[in-house]
């Protein structure tokens, strides 16, 4: 399925990749800063007000009850964390496979992952009832000798973020050393001590050449485990408790496949507005929207495919808990984002076995758009209707979002869209040298002043 | 022993059934449906002994009720043949807790007298153990929730007042089994005798549908009420060796 | 010092870094199992808090007259506990019981006397002190007394018993005013009604639930409300596995399911208001059956030959299998016990009803028996039952407050504007009058229309005693003690009395400094009844020991011969009850019961009792009408729909629940919401169905027939959400509340347990 690039969907010269990217880092036009102070505004308005207030007056700003203790927070969270996957995730998958087609979107891809991360972790703070002690989850020497619970799930999620943040935010840094010295090279004043200081003494010899790769596959052969392992551990949140419908063994596989469906699905989204928003339609092109597609498809059979197992579980169980949990999710109260789920997750995405659909830009943005909702609705229901409907029958209730909830909820696209768009200011969102790795080698042009620059 | 056999040794024994039997005391409730009336006369001693807050009718409209201890009502059949059961639920005090295992930070579990305990100052509110509790027993401090002045004035020092963001639940009303600890310690008694430590709402369960008492003492009224034919727990099949004991309804 | 460079420097820390982490990892693995949380969560050992107190007193909150003891901590009252050693409680205490604590620290008490300004709407209260407000009462009082017209004083207290009552009655005599009145919403009149016609006595049997193997309950919901709820409760446990080898059996017989309903073993609903006809149905039968072999057993033949069987079944709807079966084990199971009252005694039929139930403990030799109804001996205390007001008796009162008869009305405790259904006028009779005084701890609707308020204790702050009624076979008696000292300007209502006796010159007959010393007056007399041994200690050391204890008790028992007297049965018999409105325009029989948690409504301001579900539907905060499922469906109707209930009197507006153990045209209201007054916690809050409850009036006692209204149900299409704490009601086969002993519905198929369920969301 790859095949590399050539000339033919390069017509560039190094240079032109140089100058394409770097502009898009130092030249900022006005269109930016309102984008920036939008998004910010946005963060600032929807997501941090609402949670001061919740910290000031209490968890109780959110709709959560008795027994729905869970809410959108939790389903945010796993969200988040799932997008998070097939950034990285998918990235190395595609470093390792040799894919050449992932060299013009890895890195921003990347970027996705780390701030979903980010998202995702703040979304812990927002979610516990008391956030200021939160360190209380990580384990660290104190005179008080209390340690965390390492039975926990809860507490092995903490660590798998953990880890995991640190893991992408070193993978992604570590590949753009070698574009930070290009930048460096291209720069001058404040910028140009930024990114001296950020590309580390990059000179581009072939010992630092050979240690970056050697370094970058590692790391990849890393990351994929850890990736895989965290979607599993969140999911373990769940599927560890006895719950009807939370405590299922399919949870794990269900709970990584979704991560890297919407992950992927995030990714067709993020390309296209990075694609128009850039300038970058040369090397976000339609052959990457059409693997990105095939790939979707494959996902969304196999989610479809778990999604039923999980039905005929319950089903099959025969008892009364599974039954009416289940029940509940079809026919209950929030049935009909059930079945908005279905549509937009196992139905719609349908239309990518077409390759007019999968080539076509806008079709594709909307699918994955669609895609996301409908995954986000996934987490949703998974934590909403299951607490609803336990063992007691006498303790049943519904739970129903807060409008603070709601607000954060969608102050944290905000937060992503303000984190992304730092991103592109400072780090050179395509990566050059790996898109340069591509072409065929050009003729050497002799005005053109190549100083510094790798290859 | 070696460093690893005495590892092994701790690890198999560690929560496995009959590990909390080697301690010294092991609180038990039993509760008759036969004889409990629904009056919540122990819903009420439970709020009143615990401090717990009076949340409003906007909060209980949410769902957000509070009592350590409800009733729990269930209709059986039509009219006229129509049958109502109250069974009274409160933590069950597992042996093989769901809730203790989940919390991240240790802030529920278990003591060597077989209580589930909650230690407030410790609690981080994620809630999880909520989820995992199948009775559905632990409440959350969703605000601060204020007194109207002077009803504070009713709050029993003896019990901590829990703030936001912490999660709560029945305790066996543990602040009553230290007094009698202490109480048994000071007359130079080596254990707590039977009858001398009631829960509050064992204590006016108007009924006497609630038997409390610690089950290694074989003469206790609990232990006697706890192997009464009627006896069984509910939930029983999760495997929570639960330390509520049920005594059946009889139909006749 | 070797020479080390970075590199190794590096590797160096690392190394020592890990096997720290190692080191650590394996010293915490190999620690004792045991978490060692405790020793630093818990407080050490040695440390000791402050102490507590307990004082013995009773609960005042319901006429019952439990015995509590009071757990105070640095001079605050902190919890209510029942007192072990009282015979009523024994220790155990309902939840309005222990709320009393919520009466003391109200938010919403009346801290310091107040005078009305003003008139109409423009009327409000002013601070006054005790002595502005004493006086003007005193001085009008002294006036009355003075130009003989004491008479035109009237006293209007809830029922009080022991020497408060004795201090009232004493100060209306010096007024020489017949108008003291004992008025309760609830007070069972044609209860007292009907045992003065079968037994004689105007005073309640012991009904000894303990001992029984079979009570059938006419319409008592003896759990609940019925004259003494912690006692039977205590009776009911009992009797239920309290014995070896015994289970006492319950039969509930009412329209709709009572608490006492659901814990019964069989629950009968028949017509509202024939219950006494189907008791007499029970007595037919076992009479018919030879059962009954009493020299007047010719007598009862006569009496009870309209109701057969057949006849009573078709008046009540009961079938007549159950008729014969339920009087066949009645014989059978002996100890047995039928009592009646609630519902069943609230219509115009009451006292028939109640007397038909004393006919079958008669006939199956229940009466003066262990395990059935056995007589008290007189109260030891003073007993006024000829001051209990009856609705007529208000009504008496309003009337003569209308034609000017009356200057002064001292109100005490009650809330007739509340409890009394607005046909009464009784707000407007008090306008009437030139002085109404009221001695409550809480502005209540009655109160809120009274000119001075002078503010009484609440019974944490202050003295009296009570000889509760019925007793327990034996004359009991408790002395109620302040435990905390008062905490605003407030007094007690017997030295409110007292002052006032003073002022209006009855120092003489009154002499008492202070209701304390009244009580030590009152029970040195109790105390000169004593044994030897008990004068032996001096009355001094009798009254710390009754203080201590709590309660005090008399091994005298009462009467166990009893002979009917044969005039009584010619008269058996029960008619059809009457009801206001028509079934055309009225299809529904409105069914009002006491709220388990707020009584007749004296419990709203508690938020406790507010915040507590009711047992049988878990709603809080608010007021419903009970329908029956298939009611409610032929209507249209599902929980939370408002709908009007329209009486011939009046129109309320009421969230609909669907109650599965209601009679298909009955609907039930709980009492004790829907107040205009009375605190934060309660204003504003549900409806009072008293308020459109028809005059209808049992004919012996002049009560309220509060359950012989008709009423019309209309949807207004409105909905809200219903407050309740519970979920789904039905165990969907999951057996959580498991029986034994009897015929259980095998669950085959999960498939079959789904139940529809309507999700009510605002
Ligand atoms: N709300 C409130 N909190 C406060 C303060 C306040 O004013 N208000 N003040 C603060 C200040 S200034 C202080 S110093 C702290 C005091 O706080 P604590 O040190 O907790 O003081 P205490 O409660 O007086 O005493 C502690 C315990 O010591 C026990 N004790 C008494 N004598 C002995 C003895 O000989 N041996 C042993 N082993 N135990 C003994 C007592 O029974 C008591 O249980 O509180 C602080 N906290
Ligand atoms: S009943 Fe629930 S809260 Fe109590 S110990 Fe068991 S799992 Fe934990
Ligand atoms: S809510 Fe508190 S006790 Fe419960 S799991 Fe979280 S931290 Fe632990
Ligand atoms: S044991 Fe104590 S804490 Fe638990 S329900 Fe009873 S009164 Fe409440
Ligand atoms: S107090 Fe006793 S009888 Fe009343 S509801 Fe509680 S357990 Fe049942
Ligand atoms: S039954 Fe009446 S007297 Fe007894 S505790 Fe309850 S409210 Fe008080």
């Amino acid at each position: 399925m790859h095949r590399p690039m050539t000339t033919e969907t390069f017509k560039l010269g190094y240079n032109d990749i140089h100058d394409d990217v770097i502009r898009s880092i130092v030249k900022t036009g006005p269109k930016y800063y309102i984008a920036l102070a939008t998004a910010g505004g946005t963060t600032l308005l929807c997501f941090f007000f609402p949670w001061f207030y919740q910290l000031y007056y209490g968890i109780g700003a959110a709709g959560m009850n008795h027994p729905g203790v869970w809410g959108t927070y939790l389903a945010s969270f796993i969200f988040w964390i799932g997008l998070s996957h097939s950034g990285t995730l998918l990235s190395c998958v595609l470093h390792l496979t040799n894919s050449s087609w992932r060299k013009a979107m890895y890195r921003s891809a990347e970027a996705m992952t780390l701030f979903s991360l980010v998202v995702a972790a703040t979304y812990v703070m927002v979610h516990v009832g008391r956030p200021w002690f939160i360190h209380w989850a990580v384990p660290y020497p104190n005179q008080m000798e209390l340690w965390p619970n390492f039975r926990s799930p809860l507490m092995f999620d903490v660590m798998a973020i953990a880890t995991y943040i640190t893991g992408s935010t070193i993978f992604i840094y570590m590949g753009s050393i070698p574009d930070f010295a290009a930048v460096r090279d291209r720069t001058s004043g404040w910028r140009n001590t930024m990114y001296t200081l950020l590309s580390l003494g990059w000179r581009g010899t072939d010992k630092e050449w050979h240690r970056l790769h050697w370094a970058y596959t590692f790391l990849a052969v890393l990351i994929i485990p850890l990736a895989v392992s965290v979607h599993s551990i969140v999911s373990w949140d769940f599927a560890m408790s006895i719950v009807p419908s939370l405590h299922q063994t399919i949870f794990a596989p269900y709970f990584v496949v979704g991560a890297i469906y919407s992950g992927t699905a995030g990714i067709v989204t993020v390309m296209f507005v990075l694609r128009k928003s850039m300038g970058f339609e040369q090397y976000i092109t339609k052959l990457h929207f059409d693997n990105l597609g095939k790939l979707l498809l494959v996902l969304s059979l196999i989610w479809t495919y778990i999604n039923g197992v999980e039905l005929f579980t319950a089903w099959y169980s025969g008892t009364s808990e599974e039954y009416e949990a289940l029940n509940y999710k079809l026919f209950g109260y929030y049935s009909w984002l059930y079945w908005e789920m279905i549509i937009f997750c196992a139905v719609l995405p349908m239309l990518m076995f077409s390759t007019r659909f999968r080539t076509s830009f806008v079709p594709m943005l909307i699918l994955s758009i669609a895609i996301n909702i409908g995954m986000y609705t996934e987490r949703f229901l998974i934590i909403a209707t299951s607490l609803s409907r336990q063992y007691l029958p006498d303790a049943w209730g519904t739970y129903v979002p807060s409008p603070v909830e709601i607000s954060i909820m969608l102050g944290s696209f905000a937060l992503f869209t303000t984190l992304f768009l730092v991103f592109v200011k400072i780090f050179p969102s395509v990566s050059m040298y790996e898109v340069k790795e591509t072409m065929a080698t050009p003729k050497m042009e002799p005005a053109a002043p190549a100083a510094g620059s790798p290859a | 022993m070696s460093l690893f056999s005495r590892f092994m040794d701790g690890w198999r024994k560690y929560r496995k059934p009959g590990y909390y039997d080697e301690f010294d005391y092991h609180w038990t409730m039993t509760i008759d449906l036969d004889k409990c009336t629904g009056c919540e006369a122990c819903v009420t001693a439970c709020q009143a002994e615990n401090n717990i807050p009076i949340v409003g009718e906007e909060e209980i409209a949410k769902g957000r009720e509070m009592q350590w201890i409800r009733v729990e009502r269930y209709w059986e059949g039509e009219y006229p043949n129509a049958k109502l059961s109250f069974i009274p639920m409160m933590c069950q005090h597992c042996d093989a807790a769901p809730c203790e295992t989940v919390c991240p930070v240790g802030a529920t579990y278990h003591n060597q007298d077989g209580l589930n305990t909650q230690i407030y100052n410790r609690c981080i509110g994620t809630r999880a153990c909520a989820v995992y509790c199948p009775y559905e027993v632990r409440y959350f401090n969703y605000y601060d929730h204020e007194w109207d002045s002077p009803l504070e004035q009713q709050l029993n020092p003896e019990v901590t007042v829990r703030g936001k963001g912490v999660m709560e639940k029945c305790t066996f009303c543990i602040q009553r089994i230290r007094e009698a600890k202490d109480v048994a310690k000071d007359d130079d008694r080596r254990r707590v005798q039977d009858g001398d430590v009631q829960p509050a709402c064992v204590q006016s369960c108007p009924s006497k549908a609630l038997v409390f008492g610690d089950r290694k003492d074989t003469e206790s009224q609990v232990y006697q009420s706890m192997n009464d034919p009627r006896n069984y727990r509910v939930l029983d099949e999760l495997n929570t060796d639960s330390s509520v004991f049920y005594l059946k309804k009889v139909d006749a | 010092m070797p020479n080390i460079d970075r590199r190794e420097f590096l590797k160096l820390v690392g190394a020592g870094g890990v096997s720290v982490g190692a080191g650590f990892m394996l010293r915490e693995a190999n620690k004792d199992p045991r978490e060692y949380l405790i020793p630093h969560v818990l407080a050490p050992e040695d440390s000791s808090s402050g102490l507590s107190t307990w004082y013995n007193s009773v609960c005042s909150m319901c006429p019952a007259g439990c015995g509590i003891s009071v757990r105070t901590y640095e001079g605050r009252a902190k919890k209510i506990e029942g007192n072990p050693s009282h015979p009523v409680s024994q220790g155990r205490l309902c939840s309005l019981g222990q709320a009393g604590l919520q009466a003391l620290y109200n938010p919403d008490r009346l801290t310091a006397p107040m005078r009305r300004t003003g008139a109409g709407d423009s009327a409000s209260f002013e601070e006054i002190t005790w002595e502005q407000g004493l006086k003007q009462v005193g001085d009008r009082l002294d006036l009355l007394r003075a130009a003989r017209r004491g008479n035109r004083v009237a006293f209007l207290t809830e029922g009080v018993r022991g020497h408060l009552a004795q201090l009232f009655e004493s100060f209306m005599r010096q007024l020489g005013s017949p108008r003291l009145l004992h008025y309760d919403f609830d007070h069972p009149h044609t209860l007292y009604a009907a045992n003065q016609q079968f037994f004689g006595e105007n005073h309640l049997p012991y009904y000894d639930l303990q001992n029984t193997r079979l009570l059938l309950s006419f319409g008592a919901d003896y759990l609940n409300n019925w004259i003494s709820p912690v006692h039977h409760s205590l009776g009911f446990g009992e009797s239920r596995h309290g014995r070896p080898d015994i289970r006492g059996r319950f039969v509930q017989i009412e329209p709709r399911m009572s608490m006492s309903g659901a814990a019964a073993d069989e629950w009968i609903a028949a017509k509202p208001g024939t219950e006494g006809i189907l008791a007499l149905g029970l007595a037919h039968h076992i009479v018919a059956e030879g059962n009954y072999s009493g020299a007047d057993r010719g007598a009862w033949v006569t009496a009870l030959a309209d109701y057969t069987p057949a006849a009573v079944a078709e008046q009540t709807g009961v079938p007549p299998t159950t008729i014969t079966r339920l009087a066949d084990s009645f014989v059978d199971t002996a100890p047995s016990l039928a009592i009646g009252g609630g519902a069943a005694g609230n219509h115009s039929n009451g006292v028939d009803t109640l007397v038909a139930v004393n006919v079958l403990n008669y006939l199956v030799g229940n009466i003066g028996q262990e395990g059935g109804l056995v007589f008290n001996p007189a109260p030891a205390g003073p007993a006024l039952q000829q001051h209990r007001a009856t609705y007529s008796t208000m009504l008496e009162l309003a009337e003569a407050a209308r034609q000017g008869e009356i200057d002064v009305l001292i109100i005490n405790g009650t809330n007739p504007v509340f409890t009394l259904p607005p046909t009464a006028e009784f707000a407007q009779a008090l306008a009437q009058i030139p002085l109404v005084v009221s001695l409550s701890s809480f502005l209540d609707e009655t109160a809120a229309l009274a000119d001075v308020i002078l503010p009484s204790h609440t019974y944490l702050e202050s003295w009296g005693d009570d000889f509760p009624e019925p007793g327990v076979g034996f004359s009991v008696g408790a002395v109620s003690q302040p435990v905390v000292s008062p905490l605003y300007n407030t007094r007690g209502t017997g030295d409110i009395i007292l002052d006032l006796a003073r002022r209006m010159g009855s120092a003489e007959v009154m002499p008492w400094n202070s209701m304390e010393e009244f009580l030590k007056y009152g029970w040195r007399r109790i105390y000169q009844r004593g044994d030897p041994e008990t004068l032996a200690q001096g009355f001094d050391a009798f009254w710390t020991s009754v203080l201590k204890a709590g309660a005090w008790g008399e091994t005298s028992s009462g009467n166990t011969a009893f002979t009917l007297n044969p005039d009584v049965i010619a008269g058996i018999g029960v008619a059809p009850p009457e009801f206001s409105g028509s079934e055309e325009d009225y299809p529904f029989i409105l069914h009002p019961y006491l709220s388990p948690n707020l009584h007749d409504g004296r419990g709203a301001n508690l938020p406790w009792m507010q915040e507590l579900p009711d047992p049988m539907t878990s709603v809080v905060y608010g007021s419903w009408v009970e329908i029956n499922p298939e009611t409610a469906e032929q209507m249209g109707l599902t929980e939370g729909d408002l709908v009007d209930i329209q009486s011939p009197h009046g129109q309320l507006q009421v969230p609909v629940y669907i109650y599965p153990a209601i009679m298909p045209n009955v609907v039930a209201m709980p009492i004790g919401q829907g107040h205009r007054e009375y605190g934060r916690y309660a204003k504003d809050r549900g409806v009072n169905p008293i308020e459109i409850l028809s005059p209808q009036i049992e004919p012996i006692t002049g009560n309220l027939a509060t359950s012989a209204t008709r009423v019309s149900v209309t949807a207004t299409g409105k909905r809200v959400k219903l407050v309740k704490t519970g979920g789904t009601s039905r165990d969907l086969g999951r057996d959580i509340v498991q029986t034994t002993g009897g015929l259980g519905v095998e669950v085959t198929s999960a498939a079959d347990n789904s139940i529809p369920i309507t999700e009510v969301t605002t």
